[in-house]
């Protein structure tokens, strides 16, 4: 079963304006077709680039 | 109107220093003029006129007894309404955040009041800077003083205009997707977004951690180095602050490019372009080559994918941050912004990190090239800014999405955190045109000797916007 946008929104409590409903669908599927496959991108051996430093954001020398 | 607003910082400073200009004079002159100018352009959201006389007497003072500060003391300077300052409102130019007070001082409010800036008030900006147009539902449009019926650009769109018009002597603008370049291509303006790291974000509410800058809209290329040697610096405040030593970027501003290698990427940043905005570009790229340098052709193949990863990172790390007032007062936000939390709250997980991954994987790209290149250039913005009101641009005849299009160039910027300038380099009609140079991690010194370069072939011609030949 697969839920609308306004159906995901509300079920995260979030009330959609009714009048952004389609512009919603359409930028969204817009954004996915800008994904594409990400073809020619190092997904899933690469490490990500999130860091987790030890000690904190900042190391004194 | 007094030819005083009308001078940059690099010009009026050893006036302020020789003691021929009072820095008074000077801070009346920009107040009459902001004030004055404010029913056209609506660039401030608050005056600070009684404060502003107050610290330039004691300026006055203090440079009278010898005790000059440096390059800024003394000048009248109005920030974007998202930089806190100590006991003062900060809007956001936000109906939400319309009262909110900060107990303390931004680390770049601090640093420029330690080095003598006269704080004349609060600029507008896009609504919780999420936005390019300035076209503010709260507090009215910001206007083009190049063209009152264009918009801005933004986020920085009252620093743009009020740096423009010289209703600022210049300011500071923050960039997540372009919102420092855009406006300062727009309004005919030098801006700079530093590497992500090298100016603290230490109070200045946040559009998207990762992608958010600090940097300088001026009106000319040095008074940027100057203002960017006070406001750099390591702070323990800010998370993403990186402990790298602060240049003599003004020393670096000389205009040699002799020998300079300038990269061109042919696939991103010249495709669909406005035909005149290239054809400045390029020129501008020869004048650089007559002096001396050269133009070398490079691929990143990643950029392909740039517009994508750009999108996923601002829209959820933005809706993380207004995510409980999305739930409880959506009302409360402007109609356009709403619509972009709500379409953030989509991307999951999974396209975050997926996202995060181009972004690694263009850094190396881009490190790469800067192996072989100096620095990289391209137009700021593909298009000309629109009439206030419109979601289209124009580009070459078809009908193009705004947002979409007027961030393509810029977005890489953000998201690799590398040091990007836009400086003018000609006009379409009546509206000015920026041109965009790139370079490694902290070469800020190189990039705004670049810029200084081509300020020096003086593409503005000595153009005045419009509202002062309508005055």
């Amino acid at each position: 079963m697969s839920l609308s946008i306004q159906e995901l929104l509300e079920n995260k409590g979030i009330p959609v304006k009714k009048d952004h409903v389609e512009s919603l669908q359409v930028k969204w599927e817009g954004i996915q077709a800008l994904r594409g496959s990400l073809e020619g991108v190092n997904i899933d051996d690469a490490d990500i680039s999130l860091k987790n430093i030890p000690g904190g954001d900042h190391i004194d020398e | 109107m007094n030819d005083l607003i009308l001078k940059s910082v690099d010009e009026l400073a050893p006036l302020i220093k020789n003691k021929t200009l009072s820095p008074v004079e000077l801070t009346k002159a920009v107040l009459d003029h902001a004030e004055k100018s404010q029913d056209k352009i609506n660039s401030y959201m608050a005056f600070y006129r009684e404060e502003a006389v107050e610290a330039a007497k004691k300026a006055e003072q203090e440079i009278v007894q010898g005790n000059y500060r440096g390059m800024y003391h003394g000048m009248p300077i109005a920030l974007k309404d998202n930089l806190y300052f100590k006991d003062k409102v900060t809007t956001m130019s936000s109906k939400i955040h319309k009262d909110f007070v900060s107990d303390y001082d931004a680390t770049v409010v601090r640093k420029l009041r330690e080095a003598g800036v006269i704080f004349t008030g609060k600029l507008s900006m896009h609504e919780y800077a999420w936005g390019i147009t300035n076209n503010n539902p709260h507090y009215g449009p910001v206007r083009n003083p190049w063209n009152l019926d264009k918009i801005p650009g933004g986020s920085s769109g009252g620093s743009g205009a009020a740096v423009a018009v010289g209703a600022s002597i210049a300011s500071l603008g923050t960039d997540t997707a372009g919102s420092i370049r855009i406006p300062s291509s727009a309004c005919g303006i030098v801006g700079l977004k530093p590497t992500h790291g090298r100016v603290s974000k230490y109070g200045c509410y946040p559009l998207a951690w990762s992608l958010d800058h600090i940097g300088p809209m001026t009106k000319t290329v040095k008074d940027a180095a100057g203002m960017l040697e006070i406001i750099s610096g390591y702070d323990r405040n800010d998370p993403t602050s990186v402990n790298v030593a602060i240049d003599n970027y003004l020393g670096q501003v000389t205009g040699d490019v002799k020998d300079l290698v300038i990269g061109v990427n042919e696939d991103y940043f010249f495709n669909e372009v406005d035909e005149d905005i290239n054809k400045l570009v390029r020129a501008s790229i020869q004048k650089l080559v007559d002096q001396g340098a050269k133009v070398e052709t490079v691929k990143i193949p990643t950029l392909q994918h740039s517009e994508w990863a750009e999108l996923v990172t601002s829209l959820s790390e933005a809706s993380a941050i207004h995510h409980s007032d999305l739930m409880n007062r959506p009302d409360d936000f402007g109609d356009d912004i709403r619509f972009l939390f709500e379409l953030g709250e989509l991307p999951s997980a999974v396209d975050y990190l997926q996202a995060q991954q181009v972004r690694r994987q263009l850094k190396q790209e881009f490190n790469d090239v800067f192996e072989k290149v100096d620095v990289l250039i391209s137009p700021t913005l593909p298009i000309i800014a629109p009439t206030i009101g419109e979601n289209f641009a124009d580009l070459n005849g078809k009908k193009v999405d705004l947002i979409d299009n007027i961030i393509r160039f810029t977005g890489p910027g953000n998201l690799t955190g590398l040091p990007a300038l836009s400086v003018p380099c000609g006009f379409k009609g009546d509206m000015p045109v920026g041109l965009q140079i790139m370079g490694p991690a902290f070469s800020e010194g190189r990039v705004l000797n670049v810029g200084y370069a081509i300020e020096q072939t003086q593409p503005l011609k000595g153009r005045k916007p419009l509202i002062f030949t309508n005055a």
